[in-house]
C-alpha cells in the first residue's frame, strides 16, 4: 500500500502533478508541430552530461541543460545542411550522445544500477530541489504558452505567411524548442534520459486522438498526464518496478486503447 | 487609404549572396490597380513578393509601400491536420494588432465574421480548415488577408486549382478591393485573366516587361517570359503558362 505520509512518495506525486502542466501545454505543441523526435533526442543527449555531472559532482540539471542547449545549436547548424535535413541531424546527434554516454559510464560507474537510474529515472528518489525546479518550469511554460501561442499557431499552420501576419516565426520556434528542452531537463530525474517522451509526447498524442480544439487538447493532456503520473507512482510502489517504466507501459497502454476505440468508432460512423 | 501605391526601382535579390533569383525589377502600381504577375515556376514571382514583404535575405534597390502588405500564400503550404476552423484562420489577420495578453478584440471577431460572409464562407466558418475544398481554403486565406486591412495585397496564385464558384467569387472580390483603392499584385499562370487586369508584370528571373495588358501581352513577350513552358490555345487567342502541377489553369 502506498505510504502517503512518506516524504519521498509525496515528492513523487507532486512531481508528476507538476510535470503534467508542461506535458499538456507544450506536449500539445510537440504533437501538432511534429517535434516528438526532437523531444526524445533532447532528453537522450543529456545522458553523457549526466554521467559527467555524476563523476565531477556538479548539479545534474545544469549539465543536462548545457547538453540540451548544445544539442539545439548543433541541430540547427546541421539541419541547415540541405542534404542532411533536421531529422537525420537529430538522429546523428542522438546516437552520438548515447554512445558517448555509454563509453563514459563504463569508466565512471562500477555497476549498471547508476546507468539504469540515469536512463530510466528514479521517481521515488527525487530531492526537494528537483520538485522546485519542475514547479519553476511548469510556471514558465504556462507564461511562454500565453505569450507565444498565436505565433506557434500561425507559424505551425502556415509558415510562409506568418511574418506578414506580424508573427515572429524564428524567435517563437527557438523559444518553443527551449521550453521543450527545459521540460526535458526537469523530467530527467523522474523518467530518465530515454523516457522523456513518455511525459512530453504520449499524453498529448493520446488527447489529440480525442479532440480537434487546441485548448481542449492541452487541458486533456494535462489531466491525462496527471492521472497517468499518479497511477505510475502507485504502480511502481505496489509492484516494486521503476516508476518511469511503469509510466511508459501505462501511457502506451492508454494510447493503444484510445486509438483502438477511436478507430472502431470511425468504422461504425464513417465520416461524411 | 494611402494615396501612394507600390513603387519598385531597380530591385534585385535572392536567398543567398551572389545568386540573384530576381534582377532589375522596376514598376509602379497605383492605388486601385490590379497587377497580374506572370512568369514560369522559378521565374521570380514568389521572390518578388518576399522582397516586398521585407523577407528576402539579399535585396538591393528601392521599394516604397503605403503600409505593410498582406500576403495570401498558396494553400499547399497550409497544414490540413491543424486544429483550426476557418474562423480561427481568418482571426489570425488580427494578431498583429492584438497584445499577447488579450483575447482578439470583439470588434475584430465581428469583422472576421463579416469577412467570412463577404467571401461566401459564413456557412463553413466553424468547420475545420482541413475539410474545406481547395477553393474554400483559398478564400479563407484571402479573408485572413482582408482582416489585416492592408493597403496592398500580394496574392500567390490565388486562382490556381480552385473550383469555378470560388474563382468567380475571388474575381468579384478583386473588383471590390480595387474599388476600395487597394493595390493588388496577383501571381498567376493564366494569361487571359491577367489580360483583364490593369497592369501586367512579366518575370523570368528578371523583368521582361511591365505595362498595360494590351501593350505587354504580345506573343514575343510571352515567349520570352515562359520559354518552353508556354502553351497557346484557341488559335493563339489564349495563352496559358504551365503551372508546377503540370496542367494548365
Amino acid at each position: 500500500m502506498l505510504d502517503l505520509s512518506a516524504p519521498y512518495v509525496q515528492r513523487a506525486l507532486l512531481e508528476m502533478l507538476l510535470l503534467a502542466v508542461p506535458a499538456g501545454v507544450l506536449g500539445g505543441w510537440i504533437v501538432l508541430r511534429r517535434l516528438a523526435f526532437f523531444a526524445h533526442a533532447v532528453g537522450s543527449v543529456s545522458f553523457p552530461a549526466l554521467v559527467l555531472a555524476s563523476a565531477w559532482g556538479i548539479a545534474p540539471q545544469l549539465a543536462a541543460l548545457a547538453a540540451a542547449l548544445g544539442f539545439g545549436v548543433a541541430q540547427e547548424r546541421l539541419g541547415r545542411v540541405q542534404r542532411i535535413g533536421a531529422d537525420a541531424a537529430t538522429a546523428l546527434l542522438l546516437v552520438g550522445a548515447l554512445a558517448a554516454g555509454v563509453v563514459l559510464a563504463s569508466d565512471v560507474f562500477e555497476s549498471g544500477t547508476e546507468v539504469d537510474t540515469l536512463l530510466f529515472g528514479s521517481l521515488l528518489g527525487l530531492s526537494a530541489t528537483d520538485v522546485w525546479l519542475t514547479a519553476l518550469v511548469a510556471g514558465a511554460t504556462v507564461v511562454l504558452d500565453a505569450a507565444l501561442r498565436r505565433h506557434w499557431l500561425g507559424t505551425g499552420f502556415e509558415p510562409a505567411g506568418a511574418r506578414a501576419l506580424g508573427l515572429r516565426p524564428v524567435l517563437a520556434e527557438r523559444m518553443l524548442l527551449a521550453g521543450i528542452a527545459a521540460t526535458a531537463v526537469v523530467a530527467l530525474g523522474a523518467v530518465g534520459a530515454l523516457l522523456v517522451t513518455v511525459v512530453l509526447v504520449v499524453p498529448a498524442a493520446t488527447a489529440r486522438l480525442l479532440t480537434d480544439r487546441l485548448a481542449t487538447l492541452q487541458l486533456a493532456a494535462v489531466a491525462l498526464a496527471a492521472v497517468e503520473g499518479l497511477a505510475a507512482v502507485w504502480l511502481a510502489d505496489a509492484l516494486n518496478v521503476g516508476a518511469g517504466s511503469a509510466l511508459a507501459v501505462l501511457g502506451g497502454g492508454v494510447f493503444a486503447i484510445v486509438a483502438g476505440a477511436t478507430a472502431l468508432r470511425a468504422r461504425a460512423v464513417p465520416a461524411s | 487609404m494611402n494615396s501612394a501605391g507600390v513603387v519598385v526601382r531597380g530591385l534585385s535579390g535572392g536567398y543567398t549572396p551572389g545568386r540573384d533569383a530576381l534582377r532589375d525589377v522596376s514598376f509602379t502600381a497605383d492605388p486601385g490597380q490590379i497587377v497580374g504577375v506572370l512568369g514560369p515556376n522559378g521565374g521570380g514571382k514568389t521572390t518578388l513578393f518576399r522582397a516586398l514583404l521585407g523577407e528576402l535575405p539579399v535585396r538591393r534597390g528601392e521599394v516604397e509601400l503605403p503600409g505593410p502588405p498582406a500576403y495570401v500564400p498558396q494553400t499547399e503550404g497550409a497544414r490540413l491536420d491543424f486544429p483550426v476552423s476557418a474562423f480561427d484562420v481568418v482571426l489570425m489577420g488580427a494578431y498583429a494588432r492584438t497584445p499577447w495578453f488579450r483575447r482578439v478584440a470583439a470588434g475584430d471577431r465581428a469583422a472576421a465574421r463579416r469577412t467570412l460572409e463577404r467571401t461566401g464562407l459564413a456557412d463553413v466558418a466553424d468547420m475545420s480548415f482541413g475539410v474545406l475544398s481547395g477553393g474554400q481554403r483559398q478564400r479563407v486565406l484571402i479573408a485572413r488577408a482582408l482582416l489585416q486591412d492592408a493597403p496592398v495585397l500580394l496574392l500567390d496564385e490565388p486562382l490556381s486549382g480552385v473550383d469555378s464558384v470560388s474563382a468567380a467569387r475571388i474575381e468579384s472580390l478583386f473588383a471590390e478591393l480595387r474599388a476600395e483603392g487597394r493595390t493588388l499584385l496577383v501571381a498567376t499562370h493564366d494569361v487571359r485573366q491577367a489580360g483583364e487586369w490593369d497592369r501586367v508584370l512579366c518575370l523570368h528571373g528578371r523583368q521582361v516587361d511591365f505595362g498595360r495588358p494590351a501593350a505587354v501581352l504580345s506573343p514575343e513577350t510571352l515567349r520570352e517570359t515562359y520559354g518552353a513552358e508556354l502553351i497557346v490555345l484557341e488559335g493563339g487567342g489564349r495563352a496559358v503558362g504551365v503551372g508546377h502541377h503540370g496542367h494548365a489553369h
